[in-house]
């Protein structure tokens, strides 16, 4: 999901508008002023921040709201916003809530950054499955390998509600297997490396569930915070680490029990010299050793903590302004972290905890989960950039010489690419807001050119290859409310799954081949070569 | 494929070919896309939707009511104001795009 603060863009509703414009003498203040925040907590803050401050949509507050018409921001919540994901709440909210929402949001400033502590994860840990012992030994539902699980985060067409829910897919036989229901909209899953029956899944309220992928349900769950992406699991599956974006700290979790064992309040010095207090980016745990990564977005450093007593943290300062995610290579030593604001993606070596080398991007550079590929002798990184400028491009690195391949065109802006070592193409999504985005290009491994668009519908994003590499997995997302599976040679397309406003695929496989495109007996070749740990 | 195999195949194609009836679904999908599916979906609403499924619909019932929405016989406030600018062809493309629809 592409997380950026930004402004509310106008919305083209003016056909709309003029037809919804009723009355509007006074735009009073509702009679019941008191529930207008609760509403807003209930509706709109999962994507619009607790805070007012903006989260996967836009700010809405006293300043980002200032010269917009009270008519038109009704109108905008009534109907909803083509090519976003903002639904129509016209039949969901009454005209009066509505309209009190709209005149609360246009007085109110963005609200300080509300306190979430240990205590408060402590006591919001709720447990589903007593005894842990009475889970089903193997899976319940026929499958040949776990690895063959590929989740999808479905948001539901109103970021929560019954549409939002992780949906688990066979990806051999294309069909649904199991579905956990998340509350607000499911953002991101990952695996317990060391254990298959696990997986975690975080949604946009930062509420993290521990599921039973052999039953197919929730064990456990805790509340890390207001809201924020990031997740990580140790290499021994022993830890758990998220991070927020209100309020900004990040915590280390018992993947056991979900019990927090610390905080880490996130502030630093930037790139400017500037003190700043900061959102939590991506949070990695890799095969390389016990530690987790974490990239603090507005203060410009990545974290280095040491899965040990007292959790000590090393701060490589520095790495870029405005980090967002990362992906790894080289055995998990490397990490490739992207800064939207220099259009720099920094290479950080997790051995000496330094940075290796500032690589050129394209323009916003955003990673997702990126990509290595080993061609013709070579180690490949793949990031997309989601920025939309003259120079839209795919950026392809030489991980061994830390250095830029090519800069390959593409239609528009992308937000994540998808490889696999059995695949002979790298799927990156189109996210630019036009037709385009609906499509996603696929890049020859070996000659780095687009050699073919997809037109998949919706808003395709978040391309993924199933763990054998012979399927092609995209979200037709927001309205467009399918998976779609394609063969990843013929590009023929073999299924369709329906599901709300899909967005987020993982594979099970990732916990073999680390990053997307490398083949899972490099990575234990490296590992072989580190010597056991 | 030699040219004459490739001629013959394309004229046996075209006349094997209901140009109409293709035209209007791959119509009437991009404008459901554009116009409907923001609130119905385009394969069915959101189960936490207040919209009715359009899935599988009656297409003469589709059509009348797209029809009377548009000349606002039939009110909505949202419905007409999404349903005035469709032309005749827009309507008969929409209804057999959802018409056409099977829900799994």
């Amino acid at each position: 999901m592409k997380t950026i603060k930004r402004n509310l863009s106008p919305a083209t509703l003016t056909r709309l508008a003029a037809a919804l414009l009723l009355p509007f003498s006074a735009f009073a203040a509702p009679t019941d002023g008191s529930k207008i925040p609760a509403l807003y907590q209930e509706n709109c803050a999962s994507c619009h921040g607790a805070d007012l401050g903006g989260f996967i949509a836009p700010a809405l507050n006293a300043d980002t709201l200032k010269g917009r018409s009270l008519t038109s921001l009704r109108t905008l919540t009534m109907a909803g916003s083509f090519d976003t994901l903002m639904p129509p709440f016209y039949g969901r909210l009454a005209d009066d809530d509505i309209r009190g929402l709209v005149s609360y949001l246009k007085a109110t400033p963005k609200q300080a950054n509300p306190a979430w502590t240990l205590e408060d994860i402590k006591a919001s840990v709720k447990v589903y499955v007593k005894d842990e012992s009475t889970l089903p030994a193997k899976p319940t539902y026929q499958i040949d390998d776990i690895n063959n699980i590929i989740g999808v985060a479905a948001r539901g067409k109103y970021g929560r509600g019954e549409g939002s829910k992780a949906v688990f897919i066979n990806s051999v036989t294309h069909q649904v297997i199991g579905e956990i229901p998340t509350g607000t909209a499911a953002h991101i899953i990952d695996y317990d490396p060391a254990n298959p029956r696990w997986a975690y899944v975080k949604n946009d309220s930062a509420e993290l569930f521990k599921i039973d992928l052999y039953s197919m349900q929730i064990v456990r769950s805790v509340k890390t915070g207001f809201n924020g992406p990031s997740l990580g699991v140790s290499r021994d599956g022993k830890y758990i680490m998220a991070g927020s974006y209100v309020p900004h700290n990040a915590v280390i979790l018992d993947a056991n029990t979900l019990e927090p064992l610390k905080t880490f309040e996130l502030e630093g010095i930037d790139p400017d010299g500037k003190q700043v207090s900061s959102d939590s980016g991506m949070i990695i745990g890799t095969p390389f050793a016990d530690i987790f990564a974490i990239a603090l977005e507005n203060a410009g450093q990545v974290w280095v903590v040491d899965l040990k007593e007292g959790f000590p943290v090393t701060r490589i300062e520095n790495v870029g302004r405005h980090l967002h995610d990362a992906f790894l290579s080289h055995g998990g030593s490397k990490l490739m972290v992207a800064s939207y604001d220099d259009s720099i993606v920094t290479a950080i070596d997790l051995k000496d905890r330094k940075i290796i080398k500032k690589l050129e991007a394209g323009c916003v550079p955003h990673v997702g989960g990126g990509s290595v590929v080993e061609v013709d002798g070579r180690t490949l990184g793949f990031g997309t950039n989601f920025g939309d400028c003259d120079k839209m491009v795919v950026s392809v690195w030489d991980l061994d010489k830390m250095e830029v391949v090519k800069q390959v065109p593409v239609s528009g802006g992308t937000e994540s690419p998808a490889a696999h070592a059995n695949a002979p193409y790298v799927a990156v999504d189109i996210i630019s807001k036009d037709r385009r985005a609906r499509t996603v290009q696929l890049i020859d491994k070996k000659s780095l050119e687009v050699v073919k668009t997809l037109d998949v519908g919706g808003h395709a994003y978040f391309p993924e290859y199933s763990a054998d590499g012979k399927f092609l997995y995209i979200s037709a997302g927001y309205n467009g409310d399918e998976v779609v599976v394609y063969d990843s040679n013929s590009l023929e397309k073999i299924a369709s799954i329906a599901m709300e406003s899909p967005a987020g695929i993982f594979s099970h496989g990732r916990v073999r081949y680390m990053t997307r495109g490398l083949s899972p007996d490099e990575l234990t070749k490296r590992d072989g070569d580190k010597g056991a740990k | 494929m030699n040219r004459l195999a490739l001629l013959s195949a394309l004229t046996l194609g075209l006349l094997s070919f209901n140009p109409v009836n293709a035209a209007v679904i791959y119509a009437g999908k991009e404008k459901a896309i554009a116009v409907c599916s923001h609130c119905h979906g385009m394969i069915k609403p959101s189960v936490d939707a207040p919209f009715p499924s359009l899935a599988g619909r009656d297409l003469t019932y589709l059509k009348s009511a797209l029809a009377q929405y548009r000349d606002k016989t039939r009110k909505n406030d949202l419905m007409n104001a999404l349903a005035g600018s469709l032309t005749d062809n827009d309507i008969s493309n929409i209804a057999a795009y959802y018409a056409g629809l099977k829900i799994k």
